[in-house]
């Protein structure tokens, strides 16, 4: 059978279900395929007993609660999305604990620029002053690259302009985190606490490059965060329905099995069951990985592109475990939405660490009834604890070892969040479920159960990917979506990437009409 | 501050810095192969979670073991490892009967061990009018290739949650998941101890008696208890498993309480359980379905279902399940569980009405929200539009 399609979208995660709703509501006609019966990839949620569990998403970005400033919802609104998903505001931004007694670390950070800085110099007096000028240059940063991602028609006359009012930005784009935040005479403390999301993006400071953190800050600082009432899964689900509803066809437990590359040109894919679909372009919500080395033949794929794989260093690969707890949060003493629980505040140290399994101690963890109660029947609560491995070390588990492997990782990291916190949960676990990166490899294909996709090193930190990396890779046609394109992993980067990819194909759709 | 005057080491060498990056970038990509990648199925992470959770698996009858005429147990033999479990977790299995295409859920009775020497067990119970049991005691034969799904199912043993004495109910023929919990305790993949409180209604109907005698006798962790309904025997607990017969027999300290049996289990155990105040974390039940809604006349509606953009029109029955309509009409949707928890069969009800029975609606809050339902516990109570696919 053959099909015909304007679009072909490979997969229905965070980048290609965006992807696809802007394809729909720009009236072309699309086919989304998933190989699963669900759509979001790792924006998901399950249920267990009488606990709804979110699978990924600790806080999105992006949605500003607090300035307003939204470019995702935006997105969700022109595609037809945003009136079906409820957003919760958060107003903490994180609790940093480290293990190392010697530290003496236990920070409560709010969201919200002057809350964040007030509660800053409280802990490190005298701080404001250097704190306050940081957040100038984070803001300055940002507006740069609204400058830079508002052109929509270029002008020799803007390069002039970038270089004489968009210094700061050009000044910073190769330093590390470090570099810069060393460059303010700030104190160790201040960078420990200013550096506390750094497991959100994996890699340590003194190579994360500057203005990828600081977008980072700016948006969940400056900006604010928010959950999904219903889980991530509702935002997945929203965007399908948006999609549907635009006239988009959206078909799961559907593999594709090839990309089909004419003259150099991706021209559509072949189905498990044969079918052919034509399309004027494909999106490719698969990992890279996938791509190269599973979809579309090898004498096809240009030495550029796999040079390119071959550069990159997958990403942190996870762990999670979730627990649906028979007290209320107010009961067991969980005062925190986010706890950011590490070995030591160098983060460079947790990350070395964080290659072995013995030795990982990195834990994020979320009780979701701090940004909701009623997330859980009344008396419970949910906590959730997320943990990130550098290096591959999973892959020398054994089928044989892998249940007590992971049931001793997760317990570690209870008892890791009880020592960190004094609270006590181990006797009041009702339901747990317990995710590593085998878990994330069998639901979204990862490699290696990578959940960063590429890691933001200094070689390929994130300036370097939106300077150099193309969405449309060097196979017309092809359009890349998700966590291992320009804008690195994370629901608001996917979100991100699928609508450029979608607008992409859309320009290259009418430049080939004319 | 004077944004002007801000530079990291100097504007000349922040300049310079920044332009390093371009040469820097073109070094990075060069220098790496030209080859590709490594296939994805190839890291090890990769392997372990295709070897646990397979597509799906062909198995090989290679043993019958009838139990009376009561039951009969089918032997899986492989030459390689089989998918690697939890004890207390099912096999789903595909069935063409007819024109129909069915699953059906079957708790593993041997041990997870056995599983990575190419091993499973599974045991069917005769039952009146049971359409696939009676199509696998009449038609499966040693040499027959049937098709798998990978395990799956929550009433496992995790020490992170549970105490660490389980006390087991077991009626009928759900003595297999905690056959399988005996076994990998006695093997020492499992560290509980099992106190094993089997309900029959006579002694003939106890299955793998010699076995659980054995391992009760043998391994200070297993205690078995045979508790028959329907006969006065000696050497036997006379009655119902309660309140009572668990107290009697429970371990000192915490314990846990499994339960996995036929509807009338359950249902004794709900006025039983109570009485011994435990808190809800330490009782368990494996999933059941409580199946048909009432004796009301059933009346027949039609499905329209819509798979991979093609549409087709189905009979169905208020008095059946809407998975079960599709069965009959040869529609193939991924369910396992048939009991609305695992949510493989997740669907969207584009329009019409459906009966979900109390306490069996598992469903995430946004599918609620927008009208996904799981169609093994759903019956038609309009014509419907369901999108499968």
């Amino acid at each position: 059978m053959v099909k015909n399609y304007d679009a072909v979208v490979i997969g229905a995660g965070n980048g290609g279900l965006v992807a696809s709703a802007r394809l729909a509501k720009e009236g072309k006609k699309t086919l989304l395929i998933e190989r699963h019966n669900l759509p979001g990839g790792f924006a998901t949620s399950f249920v267990r007993g009488r606990f709804e569990f979110e699978a990924s998403l600790h806080e999105l970005c992006g949605i500003g609660s607090i300035t307003g400033k939204s470019p995702l919802q935006k997105i969700f609104q022109e595609v037809g999305a945003a009136d079906k998903i409820e957003w919760i505001a958060l107003d903490e931004a994180y609790r940093l604990i480290t293990l190392d007694k010697n530290e003496k670390c236990d920070y409560s950070m709010p969201l919200g620029k002057d809350a964040f800085i007030a509660k800053l110099e409280e802990y490190d007096p005298g701080s404001a002053p250097v704190v306050t000028k940081i957040f100038d240059l984070i803001e300055s940063i940002e507006k740069t690259l609204d400058f830079v991602s508002n052109i929509e028609d270029f002008k020799p006359s803007m390069i002039k302009e970038i270089f004489s009012e968009h210094t700061e930005f050009l000044k910073v784009a190769n330093y590390s985190v470090d570099e810069v935040l060393k460059a303010f005479g700030t104190s160790q403390k201040t960078r420990d606490i200013l550096n506390g999301y750094w497991c959100y993006l994996g890699q340590p400071t003194d190579e994360l490059n500057a203005i990828h953190y600081f977008t980072m800050l700016h948006s969940y600082l400056i900006d604010g965060a928010v959950i999904p009432k219903g889980r991530s899964h509702q935002i997945s689900t929203a965007l399908l329905e948006a999609f549907t509803e635009n006239g988009g066809e959206a078909w799961f437990n559907t593999s594709v099995k090839k990309i089909i590359i004419k003259n150099g040109s991706a021209t559509g894919v072949i189905l498990d069951d044969g079918t052919q679909i034509n399309a004027k372009a494909v999106i490719c919500n698969a990992s890279p990985y996938n791509a190269y080395t599973k979809l579309i033949d090898e004498n096809a794929v240009p030495d550029k592109l796999k040079k390119e794989v071959n550069a990159k260093t997958l990403g942190a690969k996870g762990f999670a475990v979730f627990l649906g707890l028979n007290r209320s949060a107010e009961e067991l003493g969980l005062d925190n939405h986010t706890y950011f629980i590490y070995p030591t505040n160098d983060n460079r140290k947790c990350y070395e660490l964080s290659k072995k399994i013995e030795t990982n101690d990195v834990q994020a963890t979320v009780c979701l009834n701090k940004a909701f109660d009623d997330c859980s029947p009344e008396g419970t609560s949910i906590l959730y604890m997320t943990s990130i491995f550098a290096g591959d070390e999973w892959s020398k588990v054994s089928v044989k070892d892998y249940y007590k492997t992971k049931l001793a990782f997760a317990e570690k990291m209870i008892n890791n969040f009880e020592k960190a916190t004094g609270i006590s949960i181990r006797d009041y676990i009702e339901e747990i479920e317990i995710s590593t990166p085998m878990t994330y490899a069998r639901y979204t294909d990862a490699p290696a159960g990578t959940i960063y996709g590429y890691e933001a090193s200094k070689e390929d930190g994130i300036v370097k990917r939106i300077v150099f990396d193309m969405i449309d890779k060097g196979i017309p046609g092809l359009y890349f979506a998700g966590g291992y394109t320009t804008r690195h992993m994370g629901y608001s980067p996917s979100y991100t990437t699928g609508d450029m990819a979608a607008k992409a194909a859309i320009l290259a759709m009418e430049k080939e009409a004319k | 501050m004077s944004k002007k005057k801000f530079s990291v080491n100097g504007n000349l060498k922040d300049s310079l810095n920044t332009v390093k990056f371009l040469t820097e970038r073109k070094h990075f990509i060069n220098s790496a192969a030209a080859a590709l990648p490594t296939r994805t199925d190839d890291f090890g992470v990769n392997r372990v979670a295709k070897s646990i959770h397979p597509k799906e698996q062909k198995l090989v009858i290679s043993r019958i073991e009838e139990h009376s005429d009561i039951a009969k147990s089918y032997f899986f033999k492989s030459e390689t490892a089989l998918a690697y479990f939890k004890a207390g977790q099912y096999l789903t299995f595909r069935f063409e009967i007819g024109n129909a295409v069915v699953t059906r859920s079957y708790s593993i009775a041997s041990s997870p061990a056995s599983a990575l020497n190419g091993e499973y067990q599974i045991t069917v119970k005769r039952i009146n009018d049971g359409f696939v049991s009676d199509y696998i005691l009449h038609n499966w034969t040693v040499g027959n290739e049937v098709t798998a799904y990978a395990p799956e199912g929550n009433m496992t043993y995790c020490p992170l949650r549970d105490a660490e004495n389980i006390v087991a109910v077991a009626g009928g023929s759900g003595i297999t998941p905690f056959l399988s919990l005996a076994r990998a305790i006695d093997q020492g993949d499992e560290d509980c101890t099992l106190t094993l409180l089997y309900g029959c209604r006579t002694s003939d109907e106890i299955l793998f008696k010699s076995e659980l005698d054995s391992l009760s006798a043998n391994n200070s962790k297993i205690n078995v208890v045979y508790v028959l309904s329907h006969s006065d025997e000696e050497g036997y607990e006379k009655g119902f498993v309660g309140a009572d017969i668990i107290k009697k027999y429970a371990p000192e300290g915490n314990y846990s309480i499994f339960v996995c049996g036929p509807g009338g289990l359950y249902k004794y155990l709900e006025s039983e359980l109570p009485k011994l105040q435990k808190e809800k974390k330490y009782i368990r039940f494996e999933v059941f379905s409580s199946g048909k809604k009432s004796d009301e006349e059933p009346t027949e509606y039609s499905i329209t279902v819509i798979n991979r953009g093609v549409e087709s029109v189905i009979k169905a029955s208020s008095s059946e399940t809407v998975l079960c309509a599709f069965e009959r009409a040869g529609i193939e949707v991924p369910a396992r569980c048939h009991t609305g928890e695992c949510g493989f069969c997740r669907s969207k009800l584009v329009s019409g009405k459906v009966y979900i029975p109390e306490g069996e609606d598992r469903r995430r809050i946004a599918d609620m929200q927008f009208n996904f339902i799981h169609p093994c516990c759903c019956y038609p109570e309009s014509d419907l539009v369901v999108r499968i696919n």
